[in-house]
């Protein structure tokens, strides 16, 4: 059994950011998350960071809080954080009114603006629709989610807390009528642990309703599925939004060699089983297509898709629900936090944690805002230039990850799910989207003594379900060429039986 | 410009286009290969999958869709068209083992058993029942091959890894090229002291003469020998490749490799001539009859837009199943996906059907309703269609 003072539950942006502020204040506390970082809504998201722009004409709250906190992480996530710039693009037809009310508003909440020309705005951008009448600047950024929730454990793990990842909440323990502990699942063993804390914090987005009704209360939510496509190259140097109230895919993000464009805003029922339409995928890149003409030509490696944690209200569209969070005291010793976005995750940990600080009678300040995310030096990341330092033994042709990587991975993090080492070396990001590499990966996994050969074919199976759900919605052209080479491979050469 | 005309133009050189010339070679017509590179066959294993559902695969003939190229064929013409290559690959350094009448199993990479037809002599002796001892040697470093995933599920089975310095199936190959890396290996493998029972290695024994170098080892170690496919570059379908490209030449055909088609003439239903892309003059391939088999879309041949699916030389009327949306099932592992149906249409004479040209002949891969991964059928379907496609245009140009 554990103990500790704070249990949380969810290992996105919230989570992580709620256990960095605990630590940096001095309380103890256990995270527990049923899959790898940044899993859920953390992950599916655009990888923007807000200026505001988005928000400011309908929800002017959540716009002011997201400029304050872009320029926070700025500043203490310099290894997450792409400072792309961002502009708003104003199409033929699009309304000249919004246009003067976006403008009046990023001046009232203190987004800075600049207007340009068509001609500068290509200059700035060269892939641009060359109709366009003319371009907004914000100070939008393009910010990786899951370094940023591994940099935000990174000082919880160095600060004494405990991180457990892969560790599924099943039940929460409560003793007259007050919860006092969870039982979690580890994925791989199925083996139960018992934690046991004084308070316990549901960040789990999407999955909130599910936790707290494990602890016998309910959480108003309204589920809204939001899906992205990936393209195979980098269209954009900069954010481009398309100047109009918010709508199905009017956000083009660039994040390392590829564009992300989204989202669509569907109702959405069980988060486990969401799947990306092809009719969303069309949508979006014909949409992209109009900002950017070459996404209707460009190759997309991959589909995605989210569910945004918002709060319950009248309001019929999910877009027109507030981006705002909001604290849930449960009375029973569960506190939830819901709603907000991955730019505000640190200012919703900041109030969970006042609010966690006020129960204990602890009285330290929150610094999260001025100290920087410690662990970023430690960071290998993955800049091309260390990537092309190592050439040989190259694993993952797509994005030059060698064997080297891949071993360090696997024996830094002791891990048994391919997932991780995804996430934390690009392996398998590429145009085959771990087609090729990942049957490697799972063989140096069993060099290592980490699976056996049987968890390993195991793993691969689940793997090549999951990866095949994300690209099937986006299969045309060279992606589908490419599936056909990989389906050749795994039922072809290897004779690869479904698993029951 | 090529002053004369040939009889035949194949567009695309892999298992059906090379079925195809050879035939028509051997037959003495004047034949051209336009391929605009290296075909899929090198990515395979190189065994010949005629139709894995029987143990005769003819007999699982029947049991195909209405639609499937194989009835065009039909069972005798099957026969006949492998028969015809296991023929030619008779005097290569790499001949087949097999009989168009009974399928087999090979072991694969992971471990399960692979049903195929003909295979090369080199995997003759593959073994998947699990009483015979089977020692595998791989190479330290083989990111296409790891020998611990075929001991999941199998007891009867060790292996040992050898350090040949490099990582790749191809550069381990050419190493086996060279007669003293050859000694030094079979001497670390005589002190391995194996126990009885069959040795087997992922196919990297050379790319020339595979079955040379197997014997040379062979005799030396006592042991009966054989080959593990590998997941692409995959050597097995590199020799093949070769293979049938220098008998091609050998028999006297043209080849122009690394060439795409940037238009065709064509005079009422006559296609006279294809032209080809090049950096100086273009250059012009006139023929009497052609052959397209340029393969689906792993080739090329076929290509997908976002709604429908386009033919890439001569832009034929393409049967395409339904919208995007029922292109593919849920599951990854359930084969059958209905984009697997896309393709030509032919009618009994191999011509596609609503086209006006009455000299095209389509074969292989690219034929309609071929579902090639459901049925386990990739170079069967290939080498038979482009035999009957080559001896229906032997009697069109008589």
């Amino acid at each position: 059994m554990i103990k500790t003072d704070v249990i949380i539950i969810g290992g996105g942006a919230t989570g992580c950011g709620i256990a960095r502020d605990l630590t940096l204040r001095g309380a103890h506390h256990c995270l527990l998350e049923k899959g790898d970082f940044a899993s859920g809504a953390t992950g599916a998201c655009h990888g923007l960071l807000h200026s505001g722009g988005r928000y400011v004409v309908n929800d002017p709250g959540a716009a002011r809080e997201c400029i304050r906190e872009n320029a926070i992480l700025r500043k203490i996530a310099q290894k997450c954080v792409e400072p792309t710039g961002g502009m708003f693009v104003r199409l033929p037809g699009d309304s000249k009114m919004f246009r003067d009310r976006f403008l009046k508003s990023c001046d009232e909440v203190g987004i800075s603006t600049e207007v340009l020309s068509p001609t500068r705005a290509l200059d700035l951008v060269p892939g641009l629709n060359p109709a366009i009448e003319e371009a907004i600047t914000v100070p939008d950024c393009s910010i990786d989610p899951f370094r940023l929730c591994m940099l935000n454990a990174y000082t919880s793990r160095h600060g004494g807390g405990e991180i457990l990842t892969h560790h599924e909440v099943v039940a929460i323990v409560k003793e007259k009528g007050v919860c006092v502990g969870v039982l979690a699942r580890e994925r791989l063993t199925s083996q139960i642990k018992e934690i046991r804390g004084r308070i316990i914090v549901n960040a789990t987005g999407a999955w909130g309703d599910k936790i707290a009704q494990l602890s016998g209360s309910h959480v108003p939510m309204s589920l809204s599925k939001g899906s992205l496509i990936i393209s195979n190259h980098r269209l954009t140097n900069m954010v481009i939004n398309r100047l109009r109230p918010p709508s199905d895919g009017d956000i083009i993000v660039p994040n390392e060699a590829v564009c992300l464009a989204g989202t669509t805003s569907l109702p959405a029922g069980d988060p486990d089983t969401i799947e990306v339409d092809p009719v969303e995928v069309d949508i979006i890149a014909s949409q992209a297509e109009q900002m950017i003409p070459a996404f209707g030509s460009t190759r997309l490696i991959r589909t995605y898709t989210g569910v945004r944690p918002l709060l319950k209200s009248d309001a019929a569209d999910g877009r027109a629900i507030s981006r705002g969070f909001r604290i849930i005291n449960h009375h029973n010793g569960m506190f939830s936090i819901l709603g907000g976005k991955l730019s505000t995750y640190r200012l919703m940990a900041e109030k969970m944690v006042d609010v966690i600080s006020d129960e204990f009678g602890l009285k330290v300040a929150c610094k999260t805002a001025d100290i920087p995310l410690e662990g970023q030096d430690e960071l290998s990341g993955y800049p091309l230039s260390k990537r092309l330092k190592t050439m040989e033994d190259i694993i993952c042709e797509c994005e030059l990850i060698s064997r080297g990587d891949v071993e360090h991975a696997i024996n830094s993090i002791g891990t048994q799910y391919i997932g991780d080492i995804q996430h934390r070396t690009r392996l398998g990001m590429g145009p085959c989207q771990g087609g090729f590499c990942t049957y490697r990966a799972l063989g140096i996994m069993q060099d290592l003594g980490r699976v056996s050969p049987d968890e390993s074919l195991k793993i691969l199976q689940q793997f090549l379900q999951r990866r095949f759900k994300g690209i099937r919605p986006a299969l045309w052209g060279d992606q589908l060429k490419e599936e056909q080479l990989v389906e050749s491979i795994y039922l072809g050469i290897l004779n690869m039986e479904p698993q029951e | 410009m090529t002053p004369l005309t040939y009889d035949v133009v194949v567009i695309g050189g892999g298992m059906a286009g090379f079925t195809s010339a050879l035939y028509l070679t051997g037959q003495g017509y004047k034949v051209a290969i336009i391929s605009k590179g290296d075909p899929v066959c090198c990515l395979s294993t190189g065994c010949i999958d005629v139709l894995s559902s029987d143990k005769n695969p003819l007999d699982g003939i029947p049991g195909l869709s209405r639609d499937h190229p194989y009835h065009l064929v039909g069972k005798k013409g099957i026969t006949d068209a492998l028969n015809f290559f296991k023929r030619i690959m008779q005097d290569t350094p790499i001949p087949y083992s097999g009989t168009p009448r009974k399928n087999r199993t090979i072991l694969t990479p992971i471990g399960t058993a692979k049903t195929t037809c003909l295979v090369p002599m080199t995997m003759a002796g593959s073994e998947t029942e699990s009483d015979t001892y089977i020692h595998v040697i791989s190479f330290k470093g083989l990111k296409d091959f790891f020998p611990s995933y075929i001991t999941s599920g199998r007891r009867n089975i060790r292996f040992s890894l050898y350090d040949a310095g490099t990582s790749s199936t191809i550069g381990i190959a050419t190493l086996f090229e060279d007669k003293s890396f050859r000694r030094e290996f079979i001497s670390w493998i005589q002190n391995l002291e194996l126990p009885h029972g069959k040795v087997a290695f992922p196919a990297v024994l050379g790319i020339r003469n595979p079955l040379k170098i197997l014997t040379e080892i062979s005799d030396q170690i006592g042991r009966e020998i054989f080959e593990i496919p590998t997941l692409p570059p995959s050597i097995p379908g590199l020799r093949l490749f070769r293979t049938l490209k220098s008998s091609f030449i050998k028999s006297g055909g043209d080849n122009y490799w690394g060439k795409v088609i940037a238009s065709v003439e064509s005079q009422g239903d006559q296609i006279e001539a294809v032209t080809l892309k090049s950096p100086g003059r273009p250059s012009r391939v006139p023929g009497k009859a052609f052959i397209l088999s340029t393969g689906s879309f792993v080739s090329g041949g076929l290509y997908a837009t976002r709604n429908t699916v386009k033919e890439t030389v001569f832009d034929l009327p393409v049967f395409v199943p339904g919208t995007r949306k029922d292109w593919f099932k849920e599951d990854f592992f359930q084969a059958g996906h209905a984009i697997e149906t896309a393709g030509i249409k032919v009618d009994s004479s191999f011509r596609p059907v609503n086209t006006r040209f009455g000299n095209l002949f389509v074969s292989g891969s690219i034929l309609s309703h071929a579902e090639i991964m459901k049925n386990h059928c990739g170079h069967g379907l290939a080498i038979a269609t482009g035999f009957r496609a080559a001896k229906i245009c032997e009697e069109f140009l008589s």
